[in-house]
């Protein structure tokens, strides 16, 4: 039994004409113990994915199995729960809460589960001690550089020893040194046998990962295993030889930009058939504007 | 987790220190509000009780108009009897003095309100014309000097209360010195020895600012006319039941067989004070709940401005795991620390004022246990009624929605 398995996952925004769609008919299924880097520009679903994956947020469509438990009937309580013991949240503005010290803010999850504040504390002083972050534990968040609130809010997201990890961009706001220390400390949980979900735009950090996923427009259009300290394929396709944009495109505007959609040629599988069309298009519009 | 969300309530509150101060004087209002009147009446029962008692169960005493009328079911105050002009008259006193079972009458006949000596003036007393046996009747007791006796009952003597005699003459012995009452002068004739009466004794006069003249005299100030506001009579005969009912049948005959008054017993006197107190207790209460409304709907409002600023923190919360009753626990309880913070203060508010008005006032607030048990338990009631809707909201919060909001 996978840890988590979506099948035809839709989420929809908004009513009438203004509806969004952000997921579109995903499947997606995680095993236990995978890194799972997921790619793709914005608003292309990534971070809708994590959400609904992380219990924050219920799919308009679709079903989603975790455990082998489908969370659509669990009551909200069950949820809230479930995200406090199995799943362990890292955002890329840290998110901790501005006006209580760092322990406490370590903490906190323990004390929703009705831990006392001793014991709780004692916890929350070791989890600190792993990410680096005991000398600082009397701190306020405002006093702590970027690479120090995501540590400590790394050591929150684990306090429960959840089973997965969902880092959205947590690097997004680090410089590259900090971003390295998170990277690192993440990598280390993973390799305690976390299944650690992670998003970025920085295709540095499919290093990390051993799966790395693409999306776009709410749609996988890419799924590939990749070796640990490796960059992905799909990476090195749409970061290193993505197609510079020449002067004729920059008079072109906008739509010149749509000539060459990144990832597209890597789609296959069950997207393939919708695939050649938006390659046609895509296609036929380049070369008009070359004309 | 208690112990944390009361933590984080008071954190919270104490960063927008204006807006909690602000936010709790509605509640603060109402309860001291509350409390302050009705230790005042409590105090004020107290008073009249002590003064009931003072003067003696067998003194009777014969009022204006009929102070209760027969509602349905039970007695009911009648708030015009107090109001109305007096329908007593000198003859009633007269005639009650010939029963065989009275033994003395005393009327009090109201002069008026200011009385000056030399250059001191004072406007708040009672000037009463009675006779001499009003301070055996009342069981006064005069400290210095003497009341006039019946000799003396046509002269120009006064016998003034403590408070008239150090206000006005501000000597260490008053006794012998004139004090001008409607352009005559008076010589004072005795001091009465200071008594508790309050504002709303048994003779409706405080006797620490009451200054009595003869009967004789009063009638002269007042070129005939008298206004007698009630005319006390102690019973001879031990069945003072016997004796009212006597008193009743000759003054109905001398009102040509109407009731426009009323012969009361003390305990029956005791009752209309203490309905007179309730209701204007009730009253001013009822003022000060409606105080405690508006400081609800005040805490209600900062509560919803809380939750929608607090979206974020709403979301982290629950994104860590916070269910819905934990985070509705946290901003019901944010609430109820304002409300009983605000009860908090209004009950030392009203501590407060209760200790001013007994320094500076003749008035005497009894706070008794109760009313502090119940104010304090009405702020807590507030707190949860008016905290819950804002707590809901902020526990019905869609986890994304408020992380993405914030």
């Amino acid at each position: 039994m996978s840890l988590i398995n979506l099948r035809e996952v839709s989420k929809l925004y908004g009513f009438g004409g203004a509806t969004v769609l952000a997921l579109d008919e995903v499947d997606l299924v995680v095993e236990k113990g995978e890194f799972l880097a997921c790619m793709g520009p914005s608003g292309s679903g990534k971070s809708t994915l994590m959400n609904l994956i992380g219990l924050l947020d219920r799919p308009t469509h679709g079903t989603y199995l975790l455990d082998g438990r489908d969370v659509a009937r669990l009551r909200s309580n069950t949820q809230a729960k479930i995200r406090r013991d199995r799943v362990g949240f890292v955002f890329q503005y840290y998110n901790l809460l501005p006006r209580m010290n760092v322990l406490d803010n370590v903490a906190l999850p323990l004390a929703y589960k009705g831990m006392t504040p001793v014991r709780r504390q004692k916890r929350a002083s070791d989890i600190l001690e792993l990410v680096g972050m005991r000398d600082r534990e009397y701190f306020m968040p405002r006093q702590l550089s970027g690479g120090q609130a995501q540590r400590a809010a790394i050591a929150r997201a684990l306090i429960n020893r959840p089973s997965i990890i969902i880092a959205d961009e947590p690097t997004g706001n680090l410089d590259s040194n900090d971003s390295k220390v998170v990277m690192e400390l993440l990598a280390d949980v993973h390799r305690r046998g976390n299944t650690i979900l992670l998003v970025t735009h920085n295709p540095e950090l499919t290093r990390y990962a051993n799966r790395v996923i693409y999306m776009h427009d709410g749609q996988i259009i890419g799924d590939e295993p990749t070796a640990i300290g490796r960059l992905a394929k799909g990476v090195r396709r749409t970061y290193y030889r993505r197609r510079r944009t020449t002067e004729e495109d920059t008079v072109a505007g906008v739509s010149a930009l749509l000539k060459k959609v990144p990832g597209k040629e890597l789609a296959g599988g069950s997207r393939a058939r919708r695939s050649p069309a938006r390659k046609r298009r895509v296609g036929r519009r380049s070369k008009k504007v070359r004309a | 987790m208690w112990s944390g969300n009361i933590k984080s309530a008071i954190s919270s509150l104490r960063l927008n220190k204006w807006r909690t101060l602000l936010t709790i004087l509605g509640v603060t209002i109402g309860v001291a509000s509350v409390v302050t009147v009705v230790s005042l009446g409590e105090g004020l029962k107290k008073q009249v009780v002590g003064q009931i008692n003072q003067l003696g169960s067998d003194v009777i005493t014969v009022r204006s108009g009929r102070l209760t009328s027969e509602g349905v079911g039970q007695d009911s105050l009648n708030v015009l009897a107090l109001l109305s002009t007096s329908t007593l008259t000198d003859s009633d006193a007269e005639v009650i003095s010939k029963l065989p079972s009275v033994e003395t009458v005393v009327p009090i006949n109201f002069v008026t309100n200011t009385a000056s000596s030399g250059q001191n003036r004072l406007d708040n007393i009672f000037v009463i014309g009675t006779n001499s046996d009003v301070a055996d009747l009342l069981n006064q007791k005069v400290a210095y000097g003497s009341f006039f006796d019946e000799r003396q009952d046509n002269g120009n003597y006064a016998v003034i209360g403590p408070r008239v005699a150090a206000q006005l003459l501000q000597k260490l012995n008053p006794v012998g010195h004139t004090i001008r009452i409607n352009g005559v002068d008076f010589v004072v004739s005795g001091v009465l020895e200071r008594s508790s009466g309050g504002l709303l004794s048994v003779a409706q006069t405080d006797f620490n600012s009451a200054v009595f003249i003869s009967l004789a005299q009063a009638k002269q100030l007042t070129s005939g006319r008298t206004n007698i506001l009630q005319i006390l009579a102690k019973s001879k005969d031990p069945n003072i039941e016997q004796t009212v009912a006597d008193i009743e049948s000759t003054l109905q005959k001398n009102h040509a067989g109407q009731t426009d008054f009323s012969v009361l017993q003390q305990y029956e006197l005791l009752n209309i004070a203490n309905k007179v107190v309730d209701s204007m207790t009730a009253f001013i209460s009822g003022l000060g709940a409606i105080s405690l409304l508006v400081g609800g709907i005040g805490i209600m409002s900062i509560m919803l401005v809380s939750v929608s600023e607090r979206s974020r923190e709403i979301g982290i919360r629950k994104a860590i795991g916070a269910t819905n009753r934990q985070v509705l626990n946290q901003f019901l309880l944010e609430g109820m620390a304002l409300s009983i913070s605000g009860g908090i203060i209004g009950i030392i508010l009203s501590l407060v004022v209760n200790g001013l008005l007994r320094v500076y006032t003749n008035l005497e607030p009894v706070i008794n246990l109760r009313v502090l048990v119940v104010a304090a338990a009405v702020s807590v009631a507030v707190g949860i009624v008016f905290g819950v809707a804002p707590a809901l909201k902020a526990a019905r919060k869609n986890p994304i929605d408020a992380l993405r909001n914030g």
